[in-house]
């Protein structure tokens, strides 16, 4: 019973494969395509920035200066302002910063509380078939409400303020994912292995967690890494409107929106943060994007 | 005689026929396996053998409870199968093991061979530390792997590799019947014969009875001790290994076996040729299943059904109202081939 193919497997060989695998990991495939390493720079820059903002913004974003009002970016008065100051002569870029550790902290925190609360609801729909349909239909519900509208519901029971922002977000992130969690989790429970494991003699837990959830995390996860710009855009969006974080706190959407009154006479003070969102909104998406093709087998070489 | 390891009583599994999306409503039965009655003794390999679509997988996941049988019994060393709690039914895997068809599907693929091979060692309480590690060790050796392969994933290994992969989880808990369902049919011939030969070498050493699921009936004739036909979810004839080949009483496993390949090219046999198709499940015919497709058949096959009965002395049954009027066709014709006259010859005119 000797095998020609593992006889010939020898040290050499074993060091060969280690090798092949490391130069397949995930992170290089994703850095070999040249607009995803890009976006993963951009946003390994922008969430550095945001987790050390108090040491990397130049000044105090709360501190104003009435001088200073309204000064455009490389205005004289302002020189050591790179992107200028607000409508009370506060330093943009350092509001910015802080704004970005805001908005990326509430799309994390709501991606990762609803989009885990999603995956679960889709994962134990696709595995006991008796709760399929009652879950689904729960998600059903859940996506016909328009999220502003229930931001608006969560902001009049909770008020306003982050914590209601980011319930309002987690729930809005827990039905696309529920859905995609169930599809990828309905096509692993037709494998074969499923039934292996279950032969094994292995119990719900250990079915659910090791063989559907670890088989379906990588779609999972691209899906909640391109949620994560919807969350962001909603957040702001809800922010705009006045539903989530309040002055003075800096944020990027309710920056946008402090700053909407002076668009003729100061564009930048809206602008800029507009502009932030947008970049990091479309980072992750490409991110996302890449994240997919890099984590599917079929599209391997 | 010895107590059976397994014996099956009057087994069905039918699967409702649904029709709409909202509104479902159930148009018939599927009887995908329709009252099996059969034994397994210890160290003892049965086959199924049979045409697709017969029930002969569904069998092998109803002994298992993998799925559940809608009537009959399963007794196992003495335990009711189908009456089994949870826990119980937790022991049971412990002493019976599936291993599956397609060696691709059947094995976890974020899982590396080790934690696989643990998984059962570790649910069964059977080892846990360094003994775990030498046990993974001891099963990789025992299907012709090396101990660094337990660091691998699946995809990494070959078909027929991965096929010993599944034998490995499948002896891991030490069990004593393992069903295997066309263990080899999607290997290449190469491979099938090593992976037998490795099913076969493993029963002796360990003293493993098999349900072995095949419609290779090469394979089966190769590995098993008693072979039961199936033809539309149930039973047609099942006998010794030797006796039924030797003589097949049902007509449909005369043409079963008139259409194994005999590995002599001038061998002059008479094929059975079955015309149609196997009809549906949904609607068995009446009478003897097998009559729309029987060159035998008679007013009394459309009307009555044939029940198992004893035929000949070797312990062979068959369901067919006129078994023993129906003689096999010789598989291979008596007289001698006309490739080893030439050959006898020749032989004769060197030797002068």
């Amino acid at each position: 019973m000797t095998d020609v193919a593992l006889t010939l497997q020898s040290e050499a060989d074993q060091k060969a494969i280690a090798a092949l695998r490391r130069k397949n990991a995930v992170w290089r495939r994703i850095l070999r395509d040249p607009p995803a390493a890009a976006a993963a720079l951009f946003l390994l820059l922008v969430v550095m920035a945001a987790i050390f903002a108090p040491w990397v913004a130049p000044f105090d974003p709360y501190a104003n200066n009435m001088r200073l009002r309204l000064c455009p970016p490389g205005g004289e008065r302002c020189a050591a302002f790179l992107l200028g100051a607000d409508n009370q002569g506060r330093d943009m870029l350092s509001r910015i910063v802080f704004g970005l550790r805001a908005t990326l902290g509430m799309g994390v925190l709501a991606v990762v509380v609803g989009g885990g609360l999603g995956a679960l609801i889709g994962l134990s729909a696709a595995y006991f078939k008796r709760l399929d349909t009652p879950l689904m239909r729960l998600v059903d519900v859940l996506l016909s409400f328009p999220s502003i509208l229930f931001g608006l519901a969560i902001a009049a029971v909770m008020g306003t303020g982050l914590v209601s922002l980011v319930i309002a977000l987690s729930v809005a992130a827990i039905p696309s994912i529920a859905r995609i969690a169930r599809g990828a989790a309905q096509s692993i429970m037709q494998q074969e292995y499923m039934e292996a494991g279950r032969a094994v003699g292995l119990g719900d837990g250990a079915l659910l967690w090791r063989y559907l959830a670890l088989n379906c995390w990588p779609t999972i996860l691209i899906y909640m890494t391109l949620q994560l710009g919807q969350a962001i855009l909603l957040g702001a969006a809800l922010s705009f409107l006045g539903l989530g974080a309040q002055p003075p706190t800096a944020e990027l959407g309710s920056m946008a929106a402090d700053g909407r009154k002076f668009l003729q006479i100061a564009p930048w003070v809206s602008t800029l943060p507009c502009a932030a969102i947008f970049l990091v909104v479309l980072a992750f998406n490409v991110l996302g994007d890449a994240l997919r093709d890099a984590l599917d087998p079929k599209l391997r070489q | 005689m010895i107590e059976p390891l397994l014996s099956v009583t009057g087994l069905s599994k039918h699967f409702p026929a649904r029709r709409g999306v909202i509104f479902q409503s159930t148009v018939g039965t599927v009887r995908a396996v329709d009252g099996l009655s059969f034994e397994v003794a210890p160290g003892e390999t049965l086959a199924l053998v049979g045409e697709s679509g017969c029930g002969k997988s569904t069998t092998g996941r109803l002994v298992l409870r993998l799925i559940e049988a809608t009537s009959g019994s399963i007794h196992f060393t003495g335990r009711d199968v189908r009456a089994l709690n949870r826990s119980a039914l937790r022991e049971l895997r412990r002493d019976m093991q599936i291993i599956f068809q397609d060696p691709f599907a059947s094995l976890n693929p974020r899982l590396t061979v080790g934690d696989a091979l643990a998984e059962p060692l570790r649910l069964h309480g059977l080892a846990s530390g360094a003994a775990l590690r030498r046990r993974i060790d001891e099963l990789l050796a025992e299907v012709g792997l090396s101990p660094w392969h337990a660091l691998r994933y699946p995809h990494e290994f070959s078909g027929g590799q991965r096929q010993r992969i599944g034998i490995a989880r499948a002896l891991a808990s030490r069990p004593r019947l393992i069903v295997c369902d066309e263990p080899v049919s999607a290997l290449d011939v190469s491979i099938q014969a090593q992976v037998i030969n490795l099913l076969q070498d493993l029963k002796h050493r360990l003293g493993l009875a098999y349900i072995f699921i095949a419609h290779d009936l090469a394979v089966v004739r190769h590995i098993s001790d008693r072979v039961a036909v199936m033809y539309l979810g149930k039973i047609v004839e099942l006998g010794p290994k030797r006796s039924l080949f030797a003589m097949p009483r049902h007509p449909y496993t005369q043409a079963l076996l008139s259409a194994v390949p005999v590995p002599d090219p001038a061998a002059q046999r008479v094929r059975i040729r079955l015309a149609g198709d196997v009809p549906s499940p949904l609607n068995p015919p009446r009478g003897c299943r097998f009559h729309t497709r029987c060159s035998h058949a008679q007013e009394r096959c459309r009307t009555e059904e044939p029940a198992l009965r004893p035929i000949g002395t070797a312990g062979q049954v068959a369901a067919c109202h006129f078994a023993e009027t129906i003689t096999a066709p010789a598989l291979v014709s008596e007289a001698e081939p006309p490739y080893a006259r030439r050959l006898a010859a020749l032989r004769k005119l060197a030797l002068a």
